[in-house]
């Protein structure tokens, strides 16, 4: 290999580790971001120091869950019925 | 493993004596010493009537549970040595358990059996006991070692020790819990502790219901003395214990069978049992406070502790052992710097220092509304941010001032408060993922900051120089340290950049505090007043020298009793000489309205200078300063601030100059408008960032090369 061959090379190795950091930047950019947004998501729950993930591993928090779906489940069934007497009208 | 020997302290012990010696030879101990401290009974008959028995008789007042137990290891030769107490009795198999627990392994300095209950012993013992040692075993009842930070409980009553760990520990001479003591101290100095079910002996403490109260008296004087243990007592809190107690006895008995009648009698005797241990244990814990008489008579062997009797010559004292108590603290992380030393950078890579965006991670302590130095922060990293690098905040909270804000709420505050920002804020490093540049930004940050891996380069935001914030102390010695660890540093005034290049050796730039000047203008809707001075009077900050600012208005009130003089920066009015108004912490906008109003501005700093006179002098307010600390390197020696020394008469004469000289004044005020002009936070975030990418070239192995000329400060 010619020394011109050995600086072309380095000069390759130089840019691909260049185009890597970049990569790695941007990688970061957006890991960062989505972090920065689920902390905007989260602003009031932490601002009420809730957390949410212990809350439902609490005594309780399944069966109230459970009773919230089914009086999601009435209501839905109620607004359906609405929609279908109102339509049949 | 060889040579057993045994070693039981008695008084008065003749009742289960003989059965204890007996039971003994039957479990082969090699050698077995009574120490009699006077007893007037049938023990010393019984002991020297029983064969392979030593006896050795001492004053009843040479006695000491700690002292007696050592002369018994002194005076005998097996290299395991068991204390047992003269009311217990080796069960068999006792021995051979003691044997198992040392070749646990080859750090087990103690080992301690259960205590079974008699057949007499009363239900609330006999539980207590059981429950006691379950709690030492493994889940399957086999032997189980404990090491430093497991519980340290030793009982004398039933426990042996390798010699070597005696030898190099002894028992403290002190009245009470010796057992426990060497227990802790065993644990501490690295040994390990075991527990064998099968060492157990037949063992209970008979007394009277008052027989048992006096007991808990002295056991938990005893554990004052040694462990510092206080026992807590709260009426309604020792009732709903005696309850609960009474009612695990009674079904304690119910489980083995006792009849109704049984179980009837004895809920009066464990209601009484269990009320007087609340209440004997928490007066033997403050037993201290009790006078000596009743001391006395509380205590089961009528100890008073030498509260009473001549004063004569001092023993040396013996200190309460004190637990490990704080899992971290706020030195943790500079200890580990100086004992490990930094984290190691990433490989440089050619042309980093170059690269357009960077990956930049800031270290900051927790922030309050107002704080000068994170408005400073988070105004450059904003604009960096800006610039197209990534940003991230990360918080070094040791002391918790933040720990009832949660990072969301820590990053609303930052755009809220200083200036928007969009990257994320961690709480803390578990997350910490790397970075080209880690900014470390106050001295409490350093040592953390160089505990990161993942990184390509350390830089280090200096905003003053923080050792003068701390009288001699380790904190002072500790922030001055943070320079030496080979951050870069970037600071916040040409004199902090020269101060820690030329005092610390570290490599520095420099960048002028930038002024928003959208706030801090001269406003033409208000008419400026010819007679007020407006004094940044934060008394709680040394470094800002209100002392002598407050005598300085003084003087000046003195000479010129008309002048109005206003007060600002803090909450709390300072008590002075002189009538002023006093405005608490004001806003940016409300300064800014205060320094177009007032006619001349007093703001002085001991240490680096700061942001307030340039913004006095954006809004065309003279400002004085003190002379020969940091100013003159921003503004020269008679540039558009007017500058003293640190002496109240002087400093009170050029304030009135101003007042007088109208003419002054004037080229103070333009002077002053001109030259903060071009101090934006755009050109510090310029400089700030040409120091961090600076930071990132001095790790290149081609060598520094300085864009910015002269301004680099490379030892």
């Amino acid at each position: 290999m010619t020394d011109t061959d050995q600086q072309a090379e380095i000069e390759r190795l130089r840019a691909r580790v260049g185009a890597l950091e970049a990569e790695l930047v941007a990688q970061a950019e957006r890991a960062e971001r989505a972090v920065a947004t689920a902390q905007e998501r989260t602003y009031w729950l932490d601002r009420w120091h809730l957390d949410l993930n212990a809350l439902m591993q609490r005594p309780g928090a399944a069966e109230f869950r459970a009773m919230v779906r089914g009086v999601r489940w009435v209501l839905r069934g109620m607004k359906k019925v609405k929609r279908t007497l109102t339509r049949a009208s | 493993m060889s040579g057993v020997s045994v070693v039981i302290p008695v008084k008065d012990g003749e009742r289960y004596l003989g059965e204890l010696l007996a039971a003994l030879a039957r479990e082969g101990a090699e050698e077995v010493l009574v120490i009699d401290s006077g007893s007037s009974d049938r023990s010393v008959e019984i002991a020297r009537a029983a064969d392979g028995v030593t006896v050795l008789e001492i004053e009843p007042h040479e006695f000491g549970h700690g002292r007696t137990r050592n002369l018994g290891a002194e005076r005998t030769s097996g290299e395991l040595i068991c204390f047992l107490t003269q009311d217990a009795t080796p069960v068999p198999g006792w021995l051979e358990g003691v044997r198992a627990g040392f070749a646990l392994d080859e750090r087990v300095g103690a080992v301690f059996g259960p205590h079974l209950p008699r057949e007499d012993t009363s239900p609330m013992i006999a539980r207590e006991l059981e429950r006691h040692f379950d709690g030492f075993a493994t889940d399957d009842g086999d032997p189980a070692l404990q090491r430093a930070g497991d519980e340290p409980f030793l009982s004398n009553v039933n426990a042996a020790y390798r010699r070597e760990a005696w030898e190099q520990i002894r028992f403290r001479d002190v009245p009470y819990s010796e057992d426990q003591a060497f227990g802790r101290d065993l644990l501490a100095t690295g040994w390990l502790k075991a527990y064998v079910p099968a060492a157990a002996v037949l063992h209970a403490h008979d007394y009277g219901a008052l027989e048992f109260m006096r007991r808990y008296f002295d056991e938990y004087r005893g554990l004052r003395a040694t462990t510092g243990h206080v026992e807590a007592f709260h009426p309604l809190g020792a009732l709903r214990t005696v309850r609960a107690e009474t009612a695990a006895d009674l079904r304690w008995l119910r489980e083995r069978g006792a009849p109704a009648g049984e179980r009837a009698r004895w809920a009066a005797r464990a209601t009484v049992h269990h009320g007087g241990r609340r209440v004997f244990s928490a007066l033997g814990s403050r037993a201290e406070r009790l006078p000596a008489g009743v001391r006395e008579r509380l205590s089961l062997e009528r100890r008073d502790d030498g509260a009473s009797g001549p004063m004569g010559a001092a023993e040396a004292p013996i200190g309460r052992a004190i637990s490990a108590q704080r899992s971290d603290d706020r030195y943790a992380e500079a200890a580990r710097v100086l004992r490990d030393g930094p984290a190691p950078l990433l490989a440089p890579l050619p042309g980093m220092a170059e690269r357009k965006r960077l990956r930049l991670a800031m270290v900051v302590p927790p922030w309050r509304r107002g704080s000068g130095g994170h408005n400073t922060l988070f105004q450059l990293l904003s604009r960096l941010e800006q610039r197209g690098h990534v940003c991230s905040v990360w918080i070094v909270d040791e002391q918790g001032e933040a720990d009832d804000r949660w990072p969301s709420v820590l990053r609303r505050e930052i755009g809220e408060w200083f200036a928007p920002f969009d990257g994320p804020v961690y709480k803390g490093f578990a997350d910490w993922h790397g970075a080209d540049v880690v900014m470390a930004t106050g001295w409490q940050t350093v040592h953390p900051a160089l505990l990161l891996d993942g990184c390509r380069a350390r830089a280090y935001i200096v905003n003053d120089h923080e050792p003068e914030f701390f009288p001699t102390s380790t904190e002072e010695r500790l922030a001055e340290d943070t320079y030496r660890h080979g951050l870069h540093c970037v600071a916040a005034s040409p004199w902090l950049r020269d101060l820690v290049a030329e005092r610390y050796g570290a490599s520095a730039d420099a960048f002028q505090l930038g002024v928003d000047h959208a706030i801090y203008a001269p406003r033409a809707d208000l008419a400026r007043r010819r007679d007020t001075i407006v004094y940044y009077a934060r008394h709680s900050t040394d470094r800002r020298a209100v002392p002598v600012g407050l005598l300085a208005l003084a003087e000046l009130h003195r000479r010129r009793p008309e002048t109005r003089i206003v007060l600002f920066g803090t909450d709390r009015p300072p008590r002075t000489s002189f009538p002023y108004e006093h405005c608490d912490v004001l806003s940016a906008p409300q300064l800014a309205a205060l320094y177009n109003e007032a006619t001349v501005g007093l703001c002085l700093s001991l240490t680096n200078f700061s942001l307030m006179p340039k913004e006095m002098l954006a809004c065309g307010l003279p400002c004085v300063e003190l002379e020969g600390v940091s100013a003159e390197s921003i503004f020269g020696a008679d540039g558009p601030l007017a500058l003293a020394p640190l002496d109240p008469v002087a400093l009170a004469t050029t304030i009135e100059r101003l007042l007088d000289d109208p003419a002054e004044w004037e080229r103070r005020s333009r002077a002053g408008i001109e030259f903060v002009a071009s101090h934006t936070w755009d050109v510090a975030t310029d400089e700030v960032e040409a120091g961090l990418r600076h930071a990132l070239r001095e790790r290149e192995p081609t060598g520094v090369t300085s864009p910015a000329g002269d301004r680099l400060r490379s030892p």
